[in-house]
């Protein structure tokens, strides 16, 4: 199980550190899927580096806050630590595969590469085909000896998946693993990481700005804006009966291909910079539900069970939303 | 919104402004030391009616970013005809293709590189009337462009600005508001929102819809996402490995798309509905290899109905009124549309 409690990282500037994760809280459970949503710059990707221990150091670093896996801190683990066997187990997949593999290596031999250095004692080629069989590469024996360039761009998303599963992680994260895929093929991989993680009884973090793949993938939801979590609960809940404006704002704003030209209801305004954050609700400034409490001060958690959110003004909490 | 009443008196009876008639390119690749030929985009013919809103929608390697380069010049088409204003664009030359330009213009897809970071936002949008000389003074000059400014809802302040002082969103304005000064015949938007956060691409499109009705702009929509296209396009055309496999109106392609690669695109869709879930165990084929010369239809590899008629190549042909479909299963007694 991953815990992350009160995670803040911060960059540095010329004007000083600047916090860009600020204070940020969430637990996956072996064998669930945990979607984290928000708009660039909302501090989803960060929280997923530091996880990773993979901030750039010494610029960027967590200054306070807790990350565990299974009851082990790794907050001031190195990479290498967090990944090798018996510690951490955490690995991660990113957008683009083509940027991750080496171009001039067979994906069989980088694979194997993988195994090495986590599981040293393993038979390298009965892994290499078990790992490929695992993520569904097809014609294992044929797709071994193929350079990165010449699979497509979902067969090297399983590449990478494979790499990642090397060192049979209890948490992999994944950061916008199918935005640079055709539609079809994302279904494919989303369809291969939920088979994983249930079968892994691994634990996911689904980093992602489409609300649709959230809604089709993750167990649970957690709305990340201006470097915190606002929102967080079930799929279930948090799509049908949305706390926080901002989730429902984001919700409004994608086209469904069923809805016809009817205008989309947009959002005003951008989400602020890290150096604009003031106190008081961060979506205060763009909200059509924004009081005089909200411009300062501490925002209070609002609870419906298990679905939770930072707001003065939450909506669908009782008959007056609905 | 009298999207029906507008489309219906759009219909192609008032003659298309930009015809394309059996466009075909290819392209050389060299792998493993053999040269393949790659045809990106095979025979396509396709209209557009003035103040209608074409979208063209498929995958990666469709096809569809090079139809709007071919158009615009920016791809020389190896056969087929760009009609546009009565004349092939393809066979223009000199002033002619000048002046054809200064009609036909494009909105990029990355607002970062499509702007000159040394050039403040007066100069970029007012760039294609400096190149034709519309303007007489430099004090009509920064009216025109304070004009286009407002049309795209930034303040004419934004003129003296450089594209580092703005946001995606905003940069994306000035890239719409450089292609509508001089107010165009046609706009080929390529990927224009998906640079963009969903919050502010929903933004720029509910922009780019009232701009069309505003200034009755005609556009070629190109994207990828689905739901964008369905937003604003008034007919939209599937393109599959090059070939357009489906066109029809809008609205009613998506509510009941007949190809069947429409209807395995439209099913891909993630929507936010937490009742339907990815399973583990879905397997759907990738599209086949281009390097593959490719006989009959081109989705018959992937296909839930295939049988072998499918090794023969379909026309696209009336189904339904409006819509045309290239599938030998589709629509048996042809309907003239």
């Amino acid at each position: 199980m991953l815990v992350v409690e009160d995670l803040v990282v911060s960059v540095g500037t010329p004007r000083g550190a600047l916090d860009i994760v600020r204070g940020v809280s969430f637990r996956i459970e072996p064998g669930e899927i945990l979607g984290l949503v928000g708009e660039s710059g909302s501090g989803k990707s960060m929280t997923s580096l530091a996880v990773m221990g993979l901030l750039e150091k010494p610029g960027t670093r967590v200054t306070s806050g807790r990350i565990a896996i299974d009851g082990a801190d790794i907050t001031d683990a190195t990479p290498y630590e967090r990944v090798r066997k018996g510690n951490g187990d955490v690995a991660m997949i990113f957008q683009e595969p083509m940027t991750s593999l080496n171009p001039v290596r067979r994906i069989g031999d980088q694979i194997a590469e993988a195994i090495k250095v986590h599981d040293p004692e393993a038979d390298v080629n009965a892994r290499t085909r078990e790992l490929m069989d695992l993520v569904r590469l097809p014609d294992a024996s044929l797709q071994q000896g193929a350079y990165p360039h010449e699979l497509s761009g979902g067969m090297r998303q399983r590449v990478m998946i494979a790499i990642a599963l090397a060192c049979r992680p209890k948490v992999l994260i994944a950061d916008e693993p199918t935005t640079a895929l055709d539609v079809t093929v994302q279904l494919q991989i989303l369809g291969l990481i939920r088979d994983l993680c249930d079968r892994l009884r691994m634990g996911v973090l689904f980093i992602t700005h489409d609300l649709g793949v959230v809604s089709q993938l993750a167990d649970r939801v957690a709305v990340m804006y201006a470097g915190q979590i606002v929102e967080t609960g079930s799929v279930g809940t948090i799509f049908s009966a949305p706390l926080h404006p901002y989730t429902a704002g984001l919700m409004a704003c994608v086209p469904d291909p069923s809805t016809g030209h009817a205008p989309l209801v947009t959002i005003p305004g951008q989400a602020p910079r890290p150096d604009e954050v003031t106190s008081g609700c961060p979506f205060s400034p763009r909200c059509q539900y924004a009081g005089e409490p909200c411009r300062d001060g501490l925002v209070p958690l609002v609870r419906v069970g298990e679905h939770t959110a930072f707001c003065h003004f939450p909506l669908n909490m009782g008959v007056a939303h609905v | 919104m009298s999207d029906a009443s507008t489309s219906a008196v759009l219909r192609p009876v008032a003659g298309p402004i930009l015809e394309l008639r059996d466009l075909t390119k290819r392209f050389r690749a060299r792998r493993m030391g053999k040269t393949y030929t790659i045809t990106a985009v095979n025979r396509i013919s396709l209209d557009v009616v003035r103040g209608e809103v074409l979208g063209i929608v498929g995958e990666s390697g469709c096809g569809k970013t090079t139809v709007g380069r071919m158009i615009l010049g920016l791809e020389k088409a190896d056969e087929g005809e760009i009609r546009f204003g009565g004349t092939d664009l393809i066979e223009r030359r000199g002033a002619a293709l000048k002046a054809a330009r200064l009609k036909l213009r494009m909105v990029f897809q990355d607002p970062y590189a499509s702007l000159n970071p040394r050039r403040s936002v007066e100069d970029s949008v007012a760039e294609t009337g400096d190149i034709h000389r519309i303007f007489d003074n430099a004090k009509v000059r920064k009216e025109m462009v304070g004009e286009a400014l407002t049309q795209v809802g930034l303040n004419p302040s934004f003129a003296s600005r450089y594209p580092h002082e703005l946001s995606g969103g905003q940069r994306q304005r000035v890239g719409i508001a450089r292609a509508i000064l001089p107010t165009p015949d046609v706009i080929i938007a390529d990927e224009p929102v998906s640079a963009l956060d969903v919050s502010i691409q929903a933004q720029v499109l509910n922009l780019l819809a009232d701009l069309k009705s505003r200034l009755g702009l005609t556009m070629m929509f190109i994207s990828h996402d689905l739901g964008v296209v369905a937003k604003i396009s008034d007919r939209v055309a599937v393109l599959y490995m090059g070939h357009v496999v489906e066109i029809g109106d809008g609205p009613a392609l998506f509510a009941d798309p007949q190809h069947p690669y429409t209807q395995v695109l439209i099913a891909a869709v993630p929507r936010i509905d937490p009742a339907s879930r990815v399973t583990g165990t879905l397997e759907r084929g990738e599209p086949p290899s281009r390097f593959r010369a490719l006989e009959g239809c081109p989705f018959q590899d992937r296909c839930p109905k295939r049988t072998d008629i499918c090794s023969t190549m379909p026309e696209l042909l009336p189904t339904t009124p409006g819509r045309r479909v290239a599938c030998h299963h589709v629509g048996g007694a042809a309907v003239a549309g």
